[in-house]
Order: C-alpha cells, then sequence, then structure tokens
C-alpha cells in the first residue's frame, strides 16, 4: 500500500509551483534532501556512474541513462528509484524516504527540476576555472610570484608582497579587481591579455558576496586529458629520424651525426679522442665494474698500434662476454627494482629467497636477453609460454621484480595497499618513465593520469597474490611458489606442515601467556614476565628442530595469480570502504592507448599489462631504456631525469637522437648488448674529457657532449677495485646467504633481523638490508633497497675521506696489496711501476718514481726504528693511491 | 672562518702555491659547496637543535599530563572491556608557572618555566615503527628524508671540521637508520651516528704511528692529486674531494677534542651526574650535546633507548621499569638546559622533547602494570630559541584519550621547530621524481602562539 501512494501523488498533485517558490522549494527542501540522502554515493564518488550535484549531472546521468525527465516525475529514474516503482533500482538503500519527501521532489520534477546556482556552484563554475587557468601558474605553491598564492580562500586574503589581494565582501577595495580591471598602477592581470567583462563582473560579484571557496568534489570521471597534454613530446610516437648529414664527419657511426649536427648548431667543437689507456679504463669500469689488469692493458695497447677502431670493437666484445658484465648492469637494474634480502617492515624480515631473482637479473644481461621479453617475464613470467621446465622456472623467478615491493609495519599482510603502491610506483618510473603512485589519491597533478588509471592497474595486482614472508604480527610464511607446483608441494609439504602447526599452536599459546601481563593483572608472585618470555624462547627452540626438517624443496619468491577482479576507486586514497568510488575495469594507462582488458579474459590482467609496456607501439619504453642505457654510459642521459618522462621532468636535449636510438633498439630485437656497441663506439663515447674554455663558455655543463663527463667511481666498483688490486676479492658468484633456517624467523620490532655476512665477493653479492644499510657502501652513495634509485649520486664528503684515511679497511687492504708488491721484487722503481699499472693503469713518469723514493726515505727516517718500517711505508703510499683522484674518477 | 678561508686562498694564490685556473674554482666552490652556511628564508630565533627523542612512547598520563579522572576512576570500569587507570606517579607544581610534573621528571620540574610542555601532539601512526619514522621524516609509510637532513639542507653548517647532523644513538631505535637517513637528498645531510665509547664518529681517530707519519702519508697523497690534478684544473669535483682531504684532517682533530670531557669541571659533571670516565649514560650525551652546540652542530639528536623493550619506555606490562628510565634522562636533560642558559646558549638553541606517541588511559583489566599505545594524544616540549617558557599549549581530554583542544601533529610540531630557524616549511622542498617534497608534506601549521 505504502508503495503505491507516491504514485497516486505525483499524478493527482501536479500542482506546478509559481517562479518565485521554485529556488525557494529547491533551496528549502530538495537540496538539503539530496545532500542528505544521495551525496555520499553520487557526488565524487559516481556510484553508478552518476552524479547528482548538479542539473546537468542529473540529465547525463549515469550507466542506466538521465535520472530526470524534467516535467515528468513518473518517467523520472529518479523519482522511480525513490518511489521503489523500479523494479530493481531502490534508493536510498535501506530506509526509504517519507512521503512528504516524496512529494516535493515530485513537485520539483514536475516544475522542469530548477536548479537556481548556490554561491558555491557559483563558484565552481564561474570563478574556479579562471582562477585555474589564468592565474595557478605563477601563483601556486609551487612558484609563487610576488609572494601571492591565489590557490584558497585563505592566500588570497593573506596576499602577496602587494598586500591583500581580496578583502571578501569589497571588491572596491580587492587589490585583485584593480588588478584584473587594469586599473592598478603597476599590476594588471593576467598579464598577457585582459578578460572579458562579464568575467570580470563575476569576480565582482563574488567578491562582493563573501568570496565562498567551495571546490566541487573531484572524481575521476571529471578528468579529461586536454589535447596539449596529449602532444607532449614524450607521448608521441618515435620519429624514427634518418642521421643528419654532416659535412666532414669521419665517423660512419649514426650516433656521431646526431651529436655533431647538434654542437654545430650550438657552434660547439667536438674533442680530441681519448689516449687508449683512458679508453681502456673507462670502457673496463663501464661494462664490468672493475679495473683493466695490467696485462689487459697492454694487450689492448698492442691491438690499438695497429688498428685503433678494430682494438675497440674487440674490447668491447671482449667486456660483453665476461659474465662481470651482468654483474656490473645487473647492478643497475637492481637498484631500480629496489633490490634487497630483506622486506622491510618494522622487523625486516629476511626473504633467504630473494638472491634468485638477484641472480636471474645478472644472468639476463650476461644473456642479453631481449629487453621486451625482460619486461614480460618480470610482470608475468609466471603466465608466459616455456620451452623447458627451467625456462619456466626462470621465467618464474622472474616475477621477483614484483614480489620484492616493500612491506610495511608490524602487519604488511594487512597493508596490501601500501605494496602495491610500491609495485605501480616502481612499474611507473622503471618502465614508463612516469610517477603513477602519485595518482593513488587524486588525478595526477602534471602529467596526464587521473586515479582511475591507477585502480586499473591496481585491480591488476590486486588479483595477483604476493607471498609473505612474516612479520610480526604473523610470522609464517605464506604464498611462495614451489617449482614443483603447488598441490605436489602440498601433497607432500602435508604432514610437515601438520606436525608444524601443532609446534606453531604451542608458540602461540606461550606467547599468549607472556602477553597476558598486558592484559590483566597476575596474582601469582612466582610467575613474572621475564620468565614468561624465557618459556617462549624455549618453546620456539623446541619447535626448531621441527621447522629444520621441512624438505628442501625449490622455492620462489614470485608472484601467483589469485581471484581476478576489478578494483574500486578509493577516494582520497582511504582504506575506508565508504570512501570507495567507482570500479574501473582493469586496464592500461589512458594517454597510452587506455587498453582495457577483455570481456572475457581469464587472469589478472599481468600478461596483458606485460604486453602494453613491452609494446613497439608504446612511445615510452623503448625510449626510457635506451635512455638509461645513455645515462649509465655518459653519466648523464639525453633525458637527465631518467625515470620522469613526464611534465616535471627534463626535455631530452637530443630529441632526434633519443628516437633513433628507441627505434633501433628494437629493431635489433630489443637487445642491450647492440646499443652498447652502437654507443661506445662512436667518437662521442670516446672522447677524452679534456677542456675546452671556449665550449666551456658556451656549454659549461657539456650537454651537447664535446667531451666526455668524468665520474667517480660508485661504492661497488670502489670496493670491488680495492680488493682486486689487494687480490682479495672472490670472483665466483654468489648464491644464498646464510641466514637461518627459513622457518624459525621470529622477528619483533623490538628485535628486529639485523644480520652480517662478510664476504669477499663482489658488492653485488653482499647481503643488503632494507632498515640497515651497509655503512660502507652508503657512504659512498650505494644502493637504497627501499626506493628505485635511477641516477647514483656521487657525492664528495669529509667521512668518505675519514674512511679512506682511517678506516680498517682501507688499512689492511692497502697493506694486502703492499705484502703483493714487496713480494714482486726488491727493487724500489720496479714496485712503484706495479702499483701504478695495477691502480692508475699507467706507468709512472721519472718524477712520479722519485717522488716515492723520496716518500719513502721521509718514512724511514721517521721510523726507521721498527722492523717492519718499510712494509708499513708502501701501505701508506697505496693507500694515498687508493684514496687519489686519480684511482676514484674515471676519465 | 669564511672570511679566513678566503684570505688563505688568496695568500696561497699569491704565492704561487695554487694553479691559477684553480683560484676561481675554490673562490666559487664556496657557493657550491651544499654544506656552505645558506641564509635562512627570515630570520632565526635558533641557530640549532638539540632534539631529545625517547624511544619506545613515553606515557602523557605518568609524565607531562595529569589527569585526575583517571585517579578518581582507577580501576573502575570504562566500558565492557576497559578500565581507567590512573597515573602511577604524583604530581607536583614547579616554578613560577606552577605547571604539573609527575615525581618521574623533578629535575626537568626545576627548569619548568623554561619550557613549553605541549598537551596536545598527535602522531600519523599508532606503531613504534610508522610512528618513530613519522616524527623523524614526515612519513609513516615510506622513506623520505630526515628531519635533521632538512634542516642541514636548508641551512648548512658554520663548521666544517664536524658533520652538520649527528645523531648520538647507542643503540637502533624502531626504524633504525632510517630515522637519520638522507633519503633523496644528498647523502652529506645524513645524520652521521655517534656510538659512544672509545670512536663516536667512525674513522675519526688516526690509525698511522703518529701524527707527523700521516702528514708525510697526507704530503704523498697530495702530489698524486696535484699530478692529476693538470690538464684537469676546471673540474670542481676533483677539487672539491682534495679539500675533503683538508677537512678531514681537521674532523681528525676537532672531533676527538669535541668528544673530550676532561676539560669539563667536575661542578659540570656533577650538574649533569656524570661520573667521569663514564659514557654510556644519557649525561654523556647531554654534555656531548652542549659541546656539539657550542661547536655549531647544526642539528644534534639524541635517542635514549633502542627498539628492545628493556631499554625504552615501551611499557605494555612493565611500567614499573619508567622509574629507571626517568633517572637516566631527568637530570641530565634538566642539566643541559641550565648549562645552556648559564653559557646564554639557550637563546639561539632550540631543546626539543619528544616520543614516538603517549600510552593509553584505559587497560583491560585492574591491576595491569602497563598501557598500550595511544598516538590520539600525548605530550612532548620544546625550550629556548624563542619559545615561551612556563606555558602549557593544548590540552588532552579528562581521560587523556584525545586532544581536547589545539592539536599540534607531528607536520605542525615540524613546521613550529623549522620556523624557529628561521625556515618556511612549505618553501623548504626538494625536487624528486617529478614534486617538490617537503618535511611536512602537504600539511603542517606553525603554532604562533607558543612563539615569544
Amino acid at each position: 500500500m505504502k508503495n503505491l501512494l507516491p504514485v497516486v501523488f505525483a499524478l493527482l498533485l501536479p500542482c506546478q509551483l509559481l517562479a518565485g517558490e521554485a529556488e525557494d522549494h529547491f533551496e528549502s527542501r530538495i537540496r538539503p534532501l539530496l545532500k542528505k540522502a544521495c551525496f555520499e554515493c553520487h557526488q565524487a564518488i559516481r556510484k553508478g556512474g552518476l552524479r547528482l550535484d548538479s542539473r546537468q549531472d542529473m540529465l547525463t546521468g549515469g550507466k542506466s541513462g538521465p535520472v530526470i525527465v524534467p516535467g515528468d516525475p513518473d518517467k523520472s529514474l529518479l523519482f522511480q528509484a525513490v518511489a521503489r516503482t523500479h523494479p530493481r533500482l531502490k534508493m536510498p538503500p535501506g530506509e526509504p524516504l517519507q512521503d512528504r519527501q516524496l512529494e516535493d521532489l515530485a513537485r520539483w520534477i514536475k516544475s522542469g527540476a530548477p536548479w537556481p546556482e548556490s554561491r558555491a556552484e557559483f563558484f565552481q563554475k564561474q570563478i574556479f576555472p579562471v582562477l585555474k587557468k589564468e592565474c595557478f601558474s605563477c601563483h601556486d605553491t609551487a612558484s609563487r610570484k610576488g609572494g601571492l598564492r591565489a590557490d584558497s580562500r585563505q592566500a588570497l586574503v593573506a596576499g602577496g608582497k602587494s598586500g591583500p589581494a581580496i578583502v571578501p565582501g569589497d571588491p572596491e577595495k580587492s587589490l585583485l579587481m584593480q588588478a584584473i580591471r587594469y586599473q592598478h598602477a603597476k599590476i594588471k592581470m593576467p598579464p598577457k591579455k585582459q578578460l572579458p567583462q562579464t568575467t570580470i563582473d563575476q569576480f565582482a560579484q563574488w567578491i562582493g558576496n563573501g568570496a565562498d571557496w567551495v571546490e566541487r568534489p573531484q572524481d575521476s570521471a571529471d578528468f579529461v586529458i586536454t589535447d596539449e597534454q596529449r602532444q607532449f613530446w614524450s607521448f608521441q610516437p618515435l620519429a624514427h629520424p634518418e642521421p643528419p648529414r654532416v659535412r666532414g664527419l669521419r665517423s660512419a657511426n649514426p650516433v656521431d651525426r646526431f651529436i655533431v649536427a647538434r654542437l654545430k648548431e650550438q657552434g660547439l667543437v667536438q674533442g680530441r679522442r681519448a689516449d687508449p689507456r683512458t679508453l681502456i679504463r673507462r670502457a673496463t669500469y663501464d661494462l664490468v665494474g672493475l679495473p683493466p689488469s695490467p696485462g689487459e692493458v697492454n694487450d689492448f695497447l698492442a691491438q690499438w698500434s695497429r688498428d685503433p677502431d678494430a682494438a675497440m670493437a674487440g674490447l668491447v666484445d671482449r667486456l660483453l662476454e665476461s659474465r662481470h658484465y651482468g654483474e656490473r648492469w645487473g647492478r643497475h637494474w637492481l637498484d631500480l627494482a629496489r633490490y634487497a634480502d630483506t622486506a622491510g617492515d618494522a622487523s625486516d624480515f629476511p626473504i633467504p629467497e630473494a638472491y634468485k631473482y638477484r641472480n636471474y637479473v645478472i644472468d639476463s644481461f650476461n644473456k642479453d636477453k631481449p629487453y621486451d621479453q625482460f619486461i614480460r617475464e618480470q610482470l608475468a613470467g609466471d603466465l608466459l609460454p616455456s620451452d623447458n621446465d627451467d625456462q619456466r622456472w626462470e621465467q618464474t623467478i622472474g616475477t621477483g621484480f614484483i614480489a620484492i615491493s616493500r612491506r610495511i609495519g608490524v602487519s604488511p599482510q594487512n597493508l596490501g595497499h601500501i605494496t602495491i603502491e610500491d609495485t605501480i610506483d616502481n612499474i611507473g618510473k622503471t618502465f614508463l618513465g612516469l610517477t603513477i603512485s602519485c595518482a593513488r589519491c587524486h588525478d595526477h597533478k602534471f602529467d596526464p593520469i587521473p586515479t582511475s588509471d591507477y585502480y586499473a592497474l591496481y585491480g591488476i595486482l590486486d588479483s595477483s597474490i604476493y607471498p609473505h614472508v612474516g612479520a610480526e604480527h604473523r610470522p609464517w610464511r605464506s604464498d611462495f611458489v614451489y617449482r614443483i607446483g603447488q598441490e605436489e608441494s602440498d601433497k607432500l609439504l602435508k604432514p610437515y606442515r601438520e606436525e608444524l602447526q601443532v609446534w606453531n599452536d604451542k608458540e602461540r599459546a606461550k606467547l599468549e601467556e607472556y602477553r597476558d601481563f598486558q592484559r590483566k593483572k597476575i596474582t601469582d608472585p612466582t610467575r613474572t614476565r621475564e620468565k614468561a618470555w624465557q618459556e617462549v624462547l624455549a618453546m620456539r627452540e623446541e619447535r626448531r628442530p621441527h621447522a629444520e626438517a621441512f624438505p628442501d624443496l625449490e622455492i620462489a619468491y614470485a608472484i601467483q595469480e589469485g581471484a581476478p577482479h576489478d578494483a574500486s576507486i578509493q577516494l582520497g586514497g582511504s582504506t575506508d570502504r565508504k570512501a570507495q568510488g567507482a570500479t574501473v575495469r582493469r586496464g592500461f594507462l589512458q594517454i597510452l592507448g587506455g587498453e582495457k582488458l577483455a570481456d572475457d579474459a581469464a587472469g589478472s590482467g599481468r600478461r596483458e599489462l606485460a604486453g602494453w609496456i613491452a609494446n613497439r607501439q608504446n612511445p615510452l619504453t623503448a625510449r626510457v631504456m635506451v635512455n638509461r642505457i645513455w645515462h649509465y654510459h655518459f653519466g648523464r642521459g639525453l633525458v637527465t631525469t631518467t625515470s620522469d618522462f613526464g611534465v616535471r621532468g627534463t626535455p631530452p636535449t637530443h630529441p632526434l637522437l633519443l628516437d633513433y636510438l628507441a627505434a633501433s633498439f628494437m629493431e635489433k630485437g630489443w637487445s642491450i648488448k647492440q646499443m652498447h656497441r652502437l654507443v661506445m663506439l662512436s667518437q662521442a663515447y670516446q672522447l677524452s674529457g679534456e677542456d675546452n674554455p671556449e665550449n666551456s663558455e658556451l656549454d659549461p655543463t657539456n650537454q651537447f657532449l664535446w667531451r666526455a663527463n668524468r665520474q667517480r667511481l660508485d661504492a661497488e666498483q670502489i670496493r670491488d677495485s680495492i680488493l682486486a688490486f689487494s687480490g682479495q676479492l672472490d670472483l665466483t658468484p654468489g648464491g644464498r646467504h646464510p641466514f637461518d633456517h627459513r622457518l624459525t624467523y621470529f622477528y619483533r620490532q623490538h628485535e628486529p633481523f639485523v644480520g652480517n655476512y662478510p664476504t669477499r665477493r663482489r658488492s653485488i653479492y653482499m647481503m643488503q638490508q632494507r632498515i640497515k644499510k651497509n655503512d660502507q657502501l652508503d657512504l659512498f652513495d650505494g644502493s637504497d633497497g627501499n626506493i628505485p634509485l635511477a641516477e647514483r649520486k656521487s657525492t664528495t664528503t669529509t667521512l668518505q675521506a675519514l674512511f679512506l684515511m682511517n678506516s680498517e679497511f682501507s688499512h689492511q687492504q692497502a697493506a694486502g696489496i703492499a705484502g703483493r708488491m714487496t713480494d714482486l721484487s726488491v727493487d724500489q722503481a720496479t714496485r712503484v711501476r706495479w702499483a701504478y699499472e695495477l691502480i692508475f693503469a699507467r706507468p709512472p713518469t721519472e718524477q712520479e718514481i722519485d717522488r716515492a723514493v723520496a716518500y719513502l726515505e721521509e718514512v724511514g727516517r721517521l721510523q726507521g726504528q721498527d722492523v717492519d718500517w718499510e712494509e708499513q711505508a708502501w701501505a701508506g703510499y697505496l693507500r694515498g693511491m687508493i684514496s687519489s683522484n686519480e684511482f676514484l674518477f674515471v676519465d | 672562518m669564511k672570511t679566513d678561508r678566503r684570505q688563505m686562498i688568496r695568500s696561497l694564490a699569491g704565492a704561487g702555491l695554487i694553479l691559477p685556473g684553480l683560484l676561481s674554482e675554490m673562490m666559487a666552490g664556496e657557493r657550491k659547496d651544499p654544506l656552505a652556511p645558506r641564509q635562512p628564508h627570515f630570520p632565526a630565533r635558533a641557530k640549532r637543535v638539540i632534539f631529545l627523542f625517547m624511544t619506545g612512547g613515553v606515557s602523557h598520563i605518568d609524565t607531562f599530563d595529569p589527569k585526575p579522572y583517571l585517579d578518581q576512576h582507577h580501576d573502575q570500569a570504562y566500558n565492557k572491556n576497559n578500565y581507567f587507570k590512573g597515573a602511577s606517579w604524583k604530581y607536583r607544581r614547579y616554578g613560577e608557572s606552577g605547571i604539573e610534573v609527575s615525581d618521574l621528571f623533578p629535575h626537568i620540574g626545576s627548569v619548568i618555566d623554561e619550557i613549553c610542555m605541549i598537551r596536545s601532539m598527535k602522531n600519523i601512526n599508532g606503531d613504534h615503527f610508522g610512528a618513530t619514522i613519522g616524527i623523524h621524516t614526515g612519513s609513516a609509510t615510506f622513506n623520505r628524508p630526515s628531519f635533521g637532513s632538512w634542516v642541514s639542507y636548508g641551512l648548512g653548517t658554520e663548521n666544517r671540521n664536524l658533520p652538520s647532523f649527528m645523531v648520538i644513538s647507542p643503540g637502533l631505535p624502531y626504524g633504525g637508520g632510517q630515522n637519520w637517513g638522507a633519503d633523496f637528498l644528498p647523502v652529506l645531510h645524513q645524520g652521521t651516528r655517534i656510538i659512544p665509547g672509545s670512536e663516536p664518529i667512525a674513522n675519526m681517530h688516526r690509525r698511522t704511528r703518529s701524527a707527523r707519519l700521516q702528514q708525510t702519508e697526507l704530503d704523498m697523497l697530495e702530489f698524486f692529486n696535484r699530478q692529476h690534478l693538470e690538464g684537469r684544473e676546471t673540474d670542481s669535483s676533483l677539487s672539491a674531494r682534495i679539500r675533503s682531504f683538508e677537512t678531514a684532517a681537521g674532523m681528525q682533530l676537532a672531533a676527538p677534542e669535541a668528544f673530550d670531557l676532561s676539560g669539563e669541571t667536575d661542578q659540570t659533571h656533577r650538574l649533569y651526574g656524570l661520573e667521569p670516565g663514564d659514557t654510556s649514560s644519557f649525561a654523556w650525551q647531554c654534555l656531548v650535546a652542549r659541546r656539539l652546540a657550542e661547536r655549531d652542530v647544526r642539528f644534534i639528536e639524541l635517542v635514549d633507548g633502542d627498539s628492545s623493550v628493556d631499554k625504552n619506555w615501551d611499557a605494555h606490562a612493565n611500567l614499573t621499569k619508567y622509574d629507571r628510565l626517568a633517572r637516566n634522562v631527568d637530570q641530565p636533560i634538566a642539566a643541559l638546559i641550565k648549562d645552556l642558559k648559564a653559557r646564554g646558549m639557550l637563546e639561539d638553541t632550540l631543546v626539543v622533547f619528544t616520543t614516538e606517541f603517549g600510552r593509553g588511559p584505559y587497560v583491560q583489566s585492574p591491576g595491569t602494570n602497563g598501557r598500550g599505545h595511544w598516538s590520539r594524544v600525548y605530550s612532548s616540549w620544546l625550550a629556548g630559541a624563542g619559545i615561551k617558557g612556563g606555558m602549557v599549549y593544548g590540552s588532552s581530554d579528562e581521560r587523556g584519550d584525545d586532544v581536547a583542544e589545539n592539536v599540534v601533529g607531528v607536520h605542525d610540531f615540524q613546521a613550529t621547530i623549522l620556523h624557529q630557524l628561521g625556515l618556511d616549511h612549505e618553501r623548504l622542498t626538494y625536487r624528486h621524481a617529478g614534486r617538490d617534497y617537503r618535511l611536512t608534506d602537504v600539511d603542517g601549521r606553525v603554532v604562533k602562539d607558543i612563539l615569544a
């Protein structure tokens, strides 16, 4: 019966409102009703694609079409839904509206649904867009010209250097009015063109009415990619440029044609080719991260004397074939993947299997795995076809790229959205050079990435299962990937798991007894908290053998498919269910094509995502990677912000060259080694570092590459080289770190995991922890397992100098080199020659030998009474060498 | 200091000891040096900060925020699962201001008229890890540069013989080195960790047998570098590294001197409650902090404990340890304030006392000897450098459950401290990954009411 009533109202009480009444009726009855009953879901959250906060939004409607037909309540979906006459839609969910409210609504629609503009709406429609378009670019937080920000009412009232910009209620006293009317003696805004008179009048009206500032709640559907954004350079297809013709250029390398053409445009002169000693040192450090041995240097010099170009080509080939190439270039990639051997949660649980991904990266570089395949494996290796089980397993390990994402806090398993944010951030920066994760909480402020794009990607990752390595509040591992497969491993491990479960329960029970001290007063005087804790520890020891009895199956820290589902936008990044917005179909960034998963797509969408990124038509993927390669070779990318190709990044210094390299990269099958050859065999790479005052005047930072950039050795190169000099470096590849058994971790934030596993292997094989860094590598700007690191910094600090002067490492290693030196010969000149060849890759001059002898004599005078003074003296001498600029920099 | 250096460079150049190309670079280097002193945004009240960080979450209810309501309702049921728990220590009034402080901190009570007590702190996270890195970096989740790193970046340092940002931390607090990491700021703004003992700064002691011998070695290094510099004179990074060995030699002399307390009088030792030769107590940290402050270290942080529950203020079930923990810090902190004041340094040294969060007013059953984490409201205090003393700012509600008025969030707290250093927290930005990052994220308000 009740349901019928409204219909009767609508039919029988058409009484149309009179002109003046309509506005009052809307403001007093309808607006408050909509606000109370509808806006929670149908404003910014736009449930069902519908907003109800303007007449236009109601006319546009949502998924089910327009919701009002002005003049006809019965045909209006809105009315049908609230009157509960619609077969499916019943709104608002829960309590139906009261009859009186239905009557009000019917009457409003009947009268044509008039919607008088509120002050807030007036501001949103007439004022805010003008402020945004005309004022924000110079007057926002970033650039507050004249000390003024124009992006809030408060800021306008506070004003800038010339005083308050507005006086609410008084347009005539408002500086802003004088400025936009061009009446102010000095300030005329906007500077280029005066606003139309109607707009100026609207500003006066706005200020006169008190300058209310209520922004329209934003949602992703409001986001429109503008033409200007679409035309941004990095989103354009590759230009496929022909290398320019340059008269008199000897080099046949296309890279040089681009570089020299640009130099000529700028009036710069290309420098000389570097000498062969410089080149072998440069190329060797660059490709394998180690110093060239004196033997290698001599061979190279001999080849150079016959044919420099052939010698150089042979050198590059030899280095690319070296196993150590992957250890150097894999390190670059691990920086980007923010690789670490621990999870990063509050207790920093170890991930004993993480090293498999590390070694996978090294092997991939050594094999010259095509970059598109490398991308696919890291995002969806588990879903790719494979020829054999080894390949399948290798590809599965590749998804460690996703698995290694940061975990946070004491219960990271409950903060999946944070881990996924970290993954999306990394995918965006590393593969695409875009800061996508900005769009988690709001549409990207600079780049055309709406929140809906973020959640389109989010759905893909949320449909995948990340392994849980354990954390304080859930120390048990789960969701690791077994080589023999889930079913098989479950079957095999079942009895062990059941047995361990018993012990896990006992352990938790003991822990609860300990935690009882937090919950109640313990009256038994013999029962102390310390005792309870000791019992917990004892129980863990009792449990240990049952954990260690587990069969050692092959396990990977990798990703698996979960239940596929689309994700909803979370407004403002909140995790609150109430803040849930529209559900977004899983898909790719709109600016890069905006593909969506097909309706019948079965999996998470990772495989499709990998395909969208590793796509020849994607304008960013190849550009970003060749730019990275360039960056590592030259110390600076053609785009200097190598992980930001967005609006806030820097444009390329050589756009055509960048496109040429990107196109060539793909044509050559995405071969990274081919890129090395192309770049390293150019004149540009082989220049000397010599200064040229005229060039310096025009291009002081050498952005057009008229000379080589001198680069400081990075943290790993310094450590590995010094160990190599002393003969201590262990060149065998590293494997698993000596962590405790994987099933015995009970780290808490109070007793976090802290590991220290000294090794003489190359630095890439050192255990890298997240909440604690390696002091020595960190001192020289080493990698950071927490944030994707695209460009190593190269700082010079006093503490570095102190390290070289006084550390145990530098003293021990120098003594080690001295031992090798003094064993070699008793002749001082021979010793000095050996040290120069070893550390500086060149022979000493006579003057340098003399200086060494003089030094030795002086130390002898000071220390001659000590038995081992000579060995000490040489150690001091060698410490000087490994502290010197000639060692620490590569020309 | 600066003029001396310039004069020295000029005189060396005059004597032909510096290559001509190097001269302009060295003079220019004074500006390019990222640690060179920088002008603040506006005149500063504080030249430096001493940041006292109490690890584990100090209960506000038992220390600086008396709650008679809880005392009256002690052990009575609040709701089905919770009982009120009153303070375990008595409060008394101190100083002219009559601000109440519990019996855990009689010495801090004695300097209360220098202190602005904030009883309305609020952190962004309720776990140790998130809250600790929150107050240090402004972010409770992903890594960001530390407070001290921002200050070092913003202001540089006037004493190149010591690091600009030093953290005396015998153990690792929750979040470990992330609390003083420079993250995306250049690593030279990273906090240098001082570990009490024989070598507070790693590698600060000469390892060669004599100073003379070391000088001979450094002369050798100088020769290597000079040879190498030939033809490379215009590269400022080379000369910067040469200079770093000069400053390292300076630090090698200055650092041991800074940590050498043998020149401090018995009276000073007594003031701090420090036994001569003891380096393990917080008293040692406080006295060293004063010495570092005298030497113009920009940001000095003292961490009192580590992440193990025995050594910090995390007291779920063992509140009794507060007697011991408070005894370790109370007298030295009061002594630090008195000492700074006596030396006229409290004028431009901002002393900050804080922790990651407070502890809750309720327990699950009567008689429980502890309290849970409580980030909704807690207490911290500031003293010196233009902060109003003898003042209470903000308050918690009668149960100490939430902020009653004048909330001070971590970003507000940070913004206020930066303000005293002459830095506008909205303008102290660093461009990283396409965005201008701030310590205070997109938040923060300077609490002007507490500024003198």
